[in-house]
């Protein structure tokens, strides 16, 4: 039912009010202490990436690696059986979207 | 009041900044000195107190702002020059007699920074996250911008934000660090000072060191990427950051900490190549972006010199320097990295790209090709191979213009080509002595006939005296037995290549290539005392490789003549090696022939006659190299033959079985590419063919690298659709699965790699492949299953090399998911259309049936959580919805869901 009509709110830039006296939310949030060290620091496991977050030896592998033959690495495959839609679009270098969970 | 002014304005630009700083430091003097004229100090009713309390006050008020709120960074940033400013009057004031004390003086300026900052400390530990954001902003901040800090202060301030690094949050660790890294940077430099708690500094280091490593946040790595030192013990962490997983950090180190680096020249050798390798060849284009401009502009700036500034300080246009260049090149180890695949190519092709200047002025002149380089043939070869393959050609008017003719190429190679054998001969008579200059010298010259071949391999040949210049001396020098197997296999690919691409051409190819093998094999004739093989003809010869392929035969004929003496047995020896040694030659250039030819093997005679007598006594061999590239020979002439395919099936499956790990895999690379060229009949004709590939796919921990030659060889045969059969194919995809999940294969990034490209793109290029891996979905999910359970029970802890079931069965969902897959009527964008959804709801039906059978309750825990995954579309057919539907029903009634 929102008609066309509805325009879309303007965000109000935002601002300080430096001369606002100090309300109760505002101590609350400057003087609340966390109720402990671990509370506010990240779990001790996470501490240490077994892989150094660094990637494994890129392969690349793409559409070529699959559409030669071993031997005659320059002969493409006949034509017959391989389907255009594969060579080219978006598969290049990369994995398609979603079949990262190895990486 | 003003200072609240003053605050409220710095939040809107910070170009306002300079001004405001003014103003309020004029306030501060108001407060805080002696007036300088008294009258008006009588309506000066504040003091310093007053001016701290307020001016903290309001810095306090910027502690709650989202980290969103650009204004929030405006006020702190302003905070940060205004105390820098304040201090640095503060210091004026004092004039320069304190200058270098060492007790650092008690100003107006550090007495206001100490309060506010032991006012922020305690915000450090604040509940609220962007409390401990923006406070500990605020410190780094100050940290950075201020040159002396009281020293009990600073301690505070460094012990604060060392805490923060392992905040929850990692805007918060961010920030910490971003304090932390200058830090390193100035005790570094201030280096020399005993007194001060150097063991304390190393810890901040590694921590830091740690945190680049470990961070589960990229913001944070490359935050301190970019902001830690660059030392002699910081540096190999950082380039290590070049491997990132995240783009934006391995680009940082492309963009920014590589430049930053200064000269590229101090980098070790393996350094430089694997930096430039990494960047030009990242799977993100930005990264690959970022290393071309770093070569292009930075490194050849390092070799060729900075361009020259005028009086204005302008950059003036400095001539292209090609010195310069080659030196560049040399740097790179062009004559390593300008190899088949090494990076010199691309980083060359992006350098001509990006580098008109260079493109325009280079000229290969007479002069430049009597004296040529590693570097500058390279330079040659690479701005060939630029002007062919990018620009779609408009480049192409340039190589007519700088190029030379074919003949005169063609002159200047048979001068290179000599000089290389000469060198070769030299170094194979001369003994140790000066062996390494000499062969590094053949290293250089082997490289220029190389890259002069990879020209030749791109010419037009249309002009017959040039055609006939470079035919001519190609098969000549193909017959030289010394000719190394790099430019051997140059040699073959160009003379392809100059004859005609029709079948009239490749016999003509053919042919000459044989006689070239054929001359070769005489040189063993040449050196026998007797007049063994005069005769001249190709048949002669091969029927020679025949009859002594055998290391024994001489050896024996040597014994019968009864000349039994040492010296007898040693020159017995060296002729049975050197056979040996034409006869891999001969098979190596035939390997090289056989590479380019596509036509009927038994419709071309020269083929059939290099066969039956080169290529199958060679198979038979007693000598395990000649044997196997016999081997490889048989395999390509099988792909010409499809009954010669047919007959040397069980053969190649028999060195699969029996040969070691290199054998196994060219068994694989053989027999793939005969199914793929004859098509699979052959796999239903022998059905241990299949299990070859089983039994590979499943060699993991035995052996990695036949588990991914097996798995690329599989993908293929799925892939190309060759393999159709419904068993075979679901056999192989099963097997391709579990393999993918296995921790076995956990290390081996060959198949995880491969697998992680071919699973996706074989489920969503079809319907048909979707629909085969929904049938054999459940059965994989099974057997990885029972490798969990096994290894849980053998107390492994498996979380590292392997994923949950979970994931595993999130991952089958998505891959049969109908919605991603590939349909010619509505292309590929599936968001918007509702697709027929009949696959999952088989999938559904699937599992509801193993759910009903004899699994176990764990299992069921893993599958059951399948259902709700599932894509449930109206746009299915209408019984398969109603059948699902019934079934689900009759599940719940049973309680099995």
């Amino acid at each position: 039912p929102a008609g066309p009509t509805r325009t879309r709110k303007e965000k109000e830039p935002f601002e300080m009010d430096f001369a606002a006296p100090m309300d109760r939310t505002l101590a609350d949030a400057l003087y609340t202490q966390a109720s402990s060290n671990s509370a506010i620091s990240m779990p001790k496991k996470d501490w240490k990436s077994k892989s150094r977050n660094l990637l494994p030896d890129d392969k690349h592998f793409n559409s070529r690696s699959l559409l030669n033959l071993f031997l005659k690495p320059k002969a493409r495959l006949s034509s017959r059986r391989i389907r255009t839609g594969l060579g080219g679009n978006g598969h290049r270098d990369n994995v398609p979207p979603g079949a990262e969970m190895d990486e | 009041h003003q200072i609240c002014n003053i605050f409220r304005d710095a939040q809107k630009n910070t170009a306002s900044h300079r001004k405001l700083i003014v103003s309020l430091r004029k306030i501060q003097e108001q407060c805080c000195y002696e007036p300088a004229n008294p009258k008006k100090a009588d309506t000066n009713v504040f003091n310093e107190t007053t001016f701290n309390n307020e001016f903290v006050r309001c810095a306090l008020r910027v502690m709650p702002v989202k980290k969103t709120e650009s204004a929030g960074e405006k006020v702190i940033r302003f905070i940060g020059l205004f105390l820098r400013h304040s201090n640095d009057k503060d210091n004026e004031l004092l004039g320069d007699v304190e200058e270098d004390a060492s007790v650092m003086p008690e100003t107006a300026g550090t007495r206001l920074t100490s309060q506010l900052m032991e006012t922020i400390l305690p915000l450090l530990t604040s509940k609220d996250k962007f409390v401990r954001y923006r406070s500990t902003q605020l410190i780094s901040h100050v940290v950075n911008s201020l040159d002396a800090i009281d020293d009990e202060l600073f301690q505070k301030l460094r012990h604060g934000l060392l805490r923060r690094i392992h905040d929850k949050e990692a805007m918060v660790r961010s920030q910490a660090v971003l304090g932390l890294g200058r830090l390193v940077g100035n005790q570094a430099e201030a280096g020399a000072d005993p007194d001060d708690s150097d063991g304390d500094d190393a810890g901040l280091l590694e921590k830091l060191l740690e945190v680049l490593q470990n961070d589960p946040s990229a913001d944070v790595r490359r935050s301190l990427l970019v902001n830690l030192p660059i030392l002699p013990n910081t540096l190999p962490y950082l380039l290590e950051r070049a491997r990132d997983q995240d783009a934006a950090t391995r680009r940082a180190v492309y963009s920014r900490l590589l430049p930053a680096l200064g000269d590229f020249r101090h980098l070790s050798l393996s350094m430089r190549e694997k930096l430039l390798r990494w960047g030009l060849r990242d799977r993100d284009d930005n990264v690959r972006k970022s290393a071309g401009r770093l070569f292009r502009e930075r490194w050849i700036e390092d070799c060729a010199g900075v361009p020259a500034t005028d009086e204005d300080g302008k950059p003036v246009e400095s001539a292209p320097n090609f010195d310069g260049l080659q030196e560049l090149l040399e740097r790179i180890d062009v004559v390593n990295s300008g190899v088949e695949n090494g990076v010199a190519l691309e980083a060359m092709n992006g350098f001509w790209e990006g580098r008109p200047d260079y493109r325009d002025a280079a000229v290969f002149d007479d002069q430049f090709w009597l004296t040529l380089s590693a570097e500058s043939v390279f330079m040659a070869r690479s701005f060939n191979e630029f002007c062919r393959s990018e620009g779609n050609g408009k480049y192409e008017s340039l190589l007519e213009v700088k190029l030379p003719e074919v003949t005169k190429l063609a002159f200047y190679l048979e001068r290179y080509i000599s000089v290389l054998i000469e060198a070769i001969k030299r170094v194979q008579e001369t003994s140790d002595e000066n062996e390494e200059d000499e062969e590094e010298d053949t290293v250089e010259q082997e490289f220029i006939v190389e890259q002069m071949l990879q020209i030749a391999l791109t010419l037009d040949y249309s002009d017959e005296v040039g055609r006939r210049k470079m035919f001519a001396l190609l098969r000549q020098s193909l017959s030289i037995p010394e000719l190394p197997d790099e430019i051997t296999k140059l040699t073959v690919n160009v003379l392809r290549e100059i004859c005609a691409p029709d079948l009239a051409g490749e016999k003509e190819f053919c042919s000459i290539v044989l006689e070239a093998v054929a001359d070769v094999h005489d040189t063993i004739a040449d050196d026998t005392a007797g007049p063994a093989n005069d005769a001249d003809t190709t048949e002669d010869s091969f029927h020679s490789a025949k009859s002594e392929v055998s290391l024994d035969a001489p050896a024996k004929k040597a014994a019968a003549r009864g000349a039994s003496t040492e010296e007898d047995e040693e020159e017995a020896r060296q002729k049975a090696i050197k056979e040996i040694m034409i006869n891999m030659k001969c098979l190596y250039i035939v390997q090289c022939m056989l590479t380019n030819v596509a036509g009927d093997l038994q419709q071309n005679d020269h083929l059939v006659a290099m066969l039956n007598n080169l290529v199958v006594p060679a198979v038979r061999s007693h000598e395990a190299p000649v044997r196997e590239r016999g081997l490889v020979c048989l395999g390509l002439c099988s792909l010409l033959d499809r009954s010669l395919a047919e007959e040397n099936l069980v053969l190649f499956m028999h060195f699969f079985a029996k040969g070691h790990t290199a054998l196994q895999i060219t068994a694989l690379h053989i027999l793939t590419d005969i199914l793929n060229v004859h098509g699979a009949q052959l796999l239903a004709t022998t059905p241990t063919l299949l299990k070859v590939y089983l039994k590979a796919l499943r060699s993991g921990s035995k052996s990695p690298e036949v588990q991914a030659a097996a798995t690329l060889a599989a993908s293929k045969l799925l892939l190309g659709r060759v393999v159709t059969d419904p068993d075979a194919s679901s056999e192989l995809l099963k097997t391709l699965v579990v393999a993918y999940f296995d921790p076995s294969s956990a290390h081996n990034q060959s198949v995880r790699q491969a697998l992680n490209y071919f699973l996706p793109v074989f489920c969503y290029s079809r319907a048909e492949n979707q629909d085969l891996m929904r049938s054999v979905a459940l059965d994989a999910l099974h057997s990885l299953y029972n490798i969990r359970q096994n290894l849980e029970d053998d107390d492994v802890d498996v979380e590292e090399d392997m994923q949950n079931l979970a994931t595993i069965g999130a991952c089958l969902v998505d891959w049969t998911d109908p919605r991603k897959c590939y349909s010619p009527d509505s292309g590929l964008d599936s968001e918007k259309r509702s697709v027929n959804g009949d696959i999952h709801l088989s999938l559904a039906l699937d599992i509801l049936e193993r759910l009903g059978g004899n699994m176990s309750k764990e299992e069921k825990k893993v599958v059951s959580p399948l259902l709700g995954k599932l894509y449930i579309s109206a746009s299915s057919s209408e019984d398969k919805i109603r059948e699902a539907y019934e079934e689900v029903t009759i599940a719940v009634n049973d309680k099995l869901v």
